[in-house]
C-alpha cells in the first residue's frame, strides 16, 4: 500500500468521524454560552441515532430519518430544559437520568427489532459549514444570542433588564438538542448505516470536553472535535496499517486524549460565569 | 397629581414586616430622598415598584392611574426605571451591548453607539460605547447604568444607594446629572442613600422609614442631618463621622507604644508599588485616598485574594507566608474586605453559618449547639436583623449583610484588624456603633488599619493618616495636623 493513500483514507475518515461531534458541539457551545450545562448531549445523540435508523428503515428515506433524529434530539432538549429551567431540578441529575434512560430504552428497543443495514449517506456533511456559521452568527450577532450570553454571564442582571432567563435557556437547549440530534443521526444514518447498542459510546461527553477546552470559543471547540475525530480515525486505521495494539486500549484513546487536552488547554478564562448555576428570582 | 403615589404598601417575609402600610408621594420635577436604617424596607419597596417582588397589600398609582408591574419589563413600560444597589451590568459584554439589552428588534451597533454618544453629550455622562464593562471603574459603570436607564425614558427614576461606591467627585457629577434630568425633563427621582450630607444637599423632599413604616416626612430645606439621623434610628447620633460631617475638633490620638503589630514592607503587586506601612498596637491608622488608587489591592493582598510580586507582611513581628491560604488569619489578622459579596460571605448559606464560619472549633465534628448559641449572641450584639438565623444570608438587607461580616471578623478578637470601607452601606446608627467599637478595640490594644475613601471617617477615627495615591504612599500626617485641605493636596499631588 501507498503511504499517501493511507494518509488520504485516514483524513477522510477523520473528517467523517469529526462531523457528528462538530454538529453536536455547535449546539452544546450555544447552550453553554447561555449558562446551561447539559450532559444530556449523549442522550440526545444516542436517541437521535436510534430514531433516525428506525424511521429511515420504516420510510426508506434517509432524509426523513435525519429529520426524525433532529426532532428526537430537540425533544430531549425540551425535556431537559423544562426539568432544569422551569422546575429547577439540578441540571446534572437531569442529564444523568436522561442518559441512563435513553441508553436503556434504545438497548431494549434494538433487542426486539431489526432495521437492517442501509448504505451510508454522506451528503449531510455539506450542512456543517452552514451550521457552524449560523451558530456563530446567532451567538455573536443576533439579539437572541446577545441575550443568551447575558443570561449565561449574569442571569440576575438579565432578569432585571426584562429578559426571561428560563425561557432563553430552554430555547438554547432546544437548539442544542436539534444539533446534537443531527450529529447522532448523521453518525447512524450517514456514516454507519445501522444502529448498534450504545453506538455513540460517550461521544456526547467528548463534545462537552471540546467546548470546555475550546475555552467557550466556537473555532477552538471545532478544532477539539477534529482532534477527537482524527484520533478515532487513527484507531480504526492502525490494524489495516499493520500496527497491532490492544483494541480495548485503543477505544479508550480519544477519551485519554480528551483528558490530556483538558489538563493542558482548559482555561476557565472565558467560562460563562453562571455556567451550570440555576436561576431563581429572589435575593435583595 | 403625583408622578408616583404609593398607598398602604405592605410586604411580609414570614414574621418580618418589611413594608408596613407605606404611603409615598413623588412629584414630577423633584428628587425625593428615601431614608431608613438597615432593613427598614427601602429596597423591598423599590423592588415591589419594579415588579421584582409582589406586594401583600396596597396600591401603586402612576399619574393617578392604578398600576402593577409584574416584571421589570412591565415596569419599564409603566415608566419606572431603576439603578440598583449592586450593579446590574453584564461584565464581559461591551457598554453598547449592555445598553441595548432588553430591547427588541434587530441589533444595530453603529446606531446604538451613536445613541449612547448623543446621550453622553446631553447628560454629561462621558463613556466609551465600545469598552468592555469589566474594564470600567465604578463611576463609569454607574454612568452606563444611568444611560441604560434614561434611554428607556422613565418618568420615575429610582436609585438605590448609587453613591456607595463612587468618589466624592463622581457623586457630585451624578447629582448634577440628576438635577438636570429632573428640572429640564420633568422626571421624578427617588434617591436612597445612607449618606445624610448627600441627601440634604441633593433632594427636595425626604421620607424616612423605620421598621417598614413611614415615620417622618419633610421638605429637605426644613430639616437637617441631625434630625434625619434621629428619625432614622430613633436616637441622637453624636458621631460626626457617621453623619458624614468633618469633625469640629481635631482628633486627639492616644499614645500608641510598642513594636508594630502589622508591618508591611515594599509591597508590590498589580496596582501597588513599594508600599511601606506600620500599625502599632492601640492605634487606628487610616489609609486614605480616592477610589482606584490601590486601596482595594491592599485589601485583596491582605485577604489572600492576590499574591504580591514582592514585599513582606509581618504580623506581631513574624513574617507571614502569603501563599498559604488562611495564613494571615492564623497569624491573628482579621479583615473586612471591600467587596464583601465576592470575598467575605457565602450568600446561599445561612446567617448562622456565615457568622461562625471562622470559629468552627478544632474538633472533627461541629458542635452545632455551641455554634448556634455563638451565632445568636453575635447577631444580638451587632444588631443583625433577620427573619431567622437559618435564613440564607442573601435574604438579608444590604446593611445587615455587612453587619454579619463585621460581627464575624471583630468577634475573633484579632491582634490586627484591617477594614476596607467598613461603613459602606451601613445606616448612621450602625456606623456610629462601629466607630465606637473600633475606638474601644484600639483602646484595648488592637492594631487597626482603616482603609477608606471617606475623608470624614478618616479624620474622625484615625490617629495617623497615610495617604495613598497611584499605588504609592504619598504622605503621612498625624491626626492633629491632618486637615481636609492637607489630605486633599496629598491625594491630588500623588495622582498628578
Ligand atoms: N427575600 C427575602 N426573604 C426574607 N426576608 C427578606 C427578603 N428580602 C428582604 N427581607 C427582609 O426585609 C427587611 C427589609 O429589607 P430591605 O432590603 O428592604 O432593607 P433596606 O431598607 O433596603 O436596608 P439596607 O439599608 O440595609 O439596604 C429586612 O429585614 C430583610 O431581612
Ligand atoms: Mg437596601
Amino acid at each position: 500500500m501507498n503511504l499517501l493513500d493511507d494518509l488520504g483514507t485516514v483524513l477522510s475518515s477523520s473528517l467523517r468521524l469529526t462531523a457528528p461531534l462538530a454538529f453536536a458541539a455547535c449546539g452544546e457551545y450555544l447552550a453553554e454560552r447561555a449558562g446551561t450545562l447539559n450532559i444530556s448531549v449523549e442522550a440526545m445523540m444516542l436517541g437521535a441515532a436510534f430514531s433516525s435508523v428506525a424511521v429511515a428503515g420504516a420510510t426508506g428515506s434517509a432524509t426523513t430519518g435525519l429529520a426524525a433524529g433532529v426532532l428526537t434530539g430537540a425533544l430531549i432538549g425540551l425535556i431537559h430544559g423544562n426539568l432544569a429551567h422551569r422546575l429547577t431540578i439540578n441540571t446534572f441529575v437531569v442529564g444523568l437520568v436522561l442518559n441512563a434512560l435513553v441508553l436503556g430504552l434504545t438497548s431494549f428497543l434494538i433487542a426486539g427489532a431489526t432495521f437492517g443495514s442501509r448504505p451510508p449517506q454522506r451528503w449531510p456533511l455539506l450542512l456543517l459549514p452552514g451550521i457552524v456559521l449560523l451558530t456563530w452568527w446567532l451567538v455573536e450577532r443576533s439579539r437572541w444570542g446577545l441575550e443568551l450570553r447575558a443570561v449565561g454571564e449574569n442571569p440576575r442582571a438579565a432578569d432585571m433588564t426584562g429578559i426571561r432567563v428560563g425561557l432563553r435557556r430552554r430555547q438554547a437547549l432546544l437548539w442544542c438538542g436539534a444539533l446534537a440530534g443531527l450529529g447522532g443521526a448523521y453518525l447512524a444514518v450517514g456514516e454507519v448505516g445501522s444502529f448498534n447498542q450504545n453506538m455513540t459510546a460517550g461521544r456526547g461527553y467528548l463534545v462537552i470536553a471540546a467546548v470546555i477546552f475550546g475555552g467557550w470559543r466556537l473555532g477552538r471547540t471545532l478544532v477539539g472535535c477534529a482532534v477527537f475525530g482524527l484520533a478515532d480515525a487513527l484507531r480504526l486505521a492502525l490494524p489495516a496499517l499493520g500496527v497491532t495494539l490492544n483494541s480495548q486500549l485503543l477505544i479508550a484513546a480519544p477519551y485519554l486524549l480528551a483528558l490530556l487536552a483538558m489538563v493542558l488547554f482548559a482555561t476557565r478564562h472565558r467560562r460563562p460565569r453562571a455556567l451550570g448555576k440555576p436561576f431563581v428570582r429572589q435575593e435583595p | 397629581m403625583g408622578a408616583l403615589t404609593l398607598r398602604g404598601i405592605t410586604k411580609r417575609y414570614g414574621t418580618v414586616v418589611a413594608c408596613d402600610a407605606v404611603d409615598l408621594d413623588v412629584e414630577r420635577g423633584e428628587i425625593h430622598g428615601l431614608l431608613g436604617e438597615n432593613g427598614a424596607g427601602k429596597s423591598t419597596l423599590m423592588r415591589i415598584l419594579l415588579g421584582l417582588e409582589t406586594r401583600d397589600a396596597g396600591t401603586i398609582l402612576r399619574d393617578g392611574r392604578p398600576v402593577t408591574a409584574g416584571s421589570p419589563r412591565e415596569a419599564v413600560a409603566l415608566g419606572i426605571g431603576m439603578v440598583h444597589q449592586h450593579f446590574s451590568l453584564v461584565e464581559p459584554l461591551t457598554v453598547w451591548e449592555n445598553v441595548i439589552l432588553g430591547d427588541t428588534g434587530r441589533i444595530r451597533r453603529s446606531r446604538a453607539c451613536a445613541e449612547i454618544h448623543e446621550m453622553s453629550q446631553r447628560y454629561g455622562l462621558p463613556v466609551d460605547p465600545l469598552a468592555t464593562v469589566a474594564s470600567l471603574s465604578a463611576g463609569e459603570r454607574q454612568r452606563v447604568e444611568l444611560i441604560k436607564c434614561l434611554r428607556r425614558d422613565p418618568a420615575v427614576l429610582i436609585l438605590d444607594e448609587p453613591t456607595s461606591v463612587l468618589t466624592r467627585a463622581e457623586s457630585a457629577e451624578l447629582f448634577a446629572v440628576l438635577r438636570r434630568v429632573v428640572r429640564s425633563e420633568g422626571r421624578a427621582v427617588v434617591l436612597i442613600s445612607h449618606k445624610l450630607a448627600e441627601i440634604t444637599a441633593a433632594t427636595d423632599r425626604v421620607t424616612v422609614l423605620r421598621h417598614g413604616r413611614v415615620v417622618f416626612r419633610s421638605a429637605t430645606a426644613a430639616t437637617d442631618v441631625a434630625e434625619l439621623a434621629r428619625q432614622m434610628v430613633g436616637r441622637e447620633v453624636a458621631d460626626a463621622a457617621a453623619l458624614g460631617l468633618i469633625p469640629a475638633a481635631p482628633h486627639v490620638p492616644e499614645k500608641a507604644q510598642g513594636d508594630p503589630a502589622l508591618r508591611i514592607r515594599g509591597l508590590t503587586a498589580p496596582g501597588l508599588t513599594g508600599i511601606d506601612l506600620e500599625v502599632r498596637p492601640g492605634e487606628i491608622a487610616g489609609l486614605y485616598g480616592a477610589e482606584g488608587n490601590g486601596q482595594a489591592q491592599i485589601g485583596d493582598v491582605l485577604c489572600g485574594l492576590v499574591t504580591p510580586d514582592a514585599g513582606t507582611v509581618e504580623v506581631g513581628g513574624v513574617p507571614v507566608d502569603l501563599r498559604t491560604p488562611g495564613a494571615l488569619h492564623t497569624a491573628g489578622l482579621g479583615i473586612v474586605p471591600e467587596d464583601r459579596h465576592r470575598a467575605a460571605v457565602v450568600p446561599a448559606m445561612s446567617v448562622a453559618a456565615n457568622l461562625t464560619m471562622k470559629d468552627l472549633g478544632t474538633r472533627v465534628w461541629l458542635d452545632r449547639r455551641r455554634l448556634r448559641r455563638r451565632a445568636r449572641e453575635l447577631a444580638a450584639e451587632f444588631g443583625v436583623v433577620a427573619t431567622s438565623l437559618d435564613a440564607p444570608l442573601s435574604s438579608l438587607s444590604g446593611g445587615n449583610q455587612q453587619r454579619v461580616v463585621l460581627a464575624r471578623e471583630l468577634s475573633g478578637d484579632p491582634r490586627v484588624l484591617v477594614l476596607a470601607q467598613p461603613t459602606q452601606g451601613l445606616d448612621v446608627g450602625a456606623a456610629e456603633d462601629l466607630h465606637e467599637r473600633l475606638r474601644r478595640c484600639a483602646h484595648d490594644g488592637m492594631a487597626v488599619l482603616l482603609i477608606s475613601t471617606e475623608i470624614e471617617e478618616v479624620l474622625g477615627l484615625a490617629d495617623r493618616v497615610l495617604v495613598i495615591a497611584s499605588g504609592r504612599v504619598a504622605g503621612e500626617l498625624h491626626a492633629a495636623e491632618a486637615t481636609p485641605e492637607q489630605l486633599g493636596m496629598l491625594v491630588g499631588g500623588g495622582a498628578g
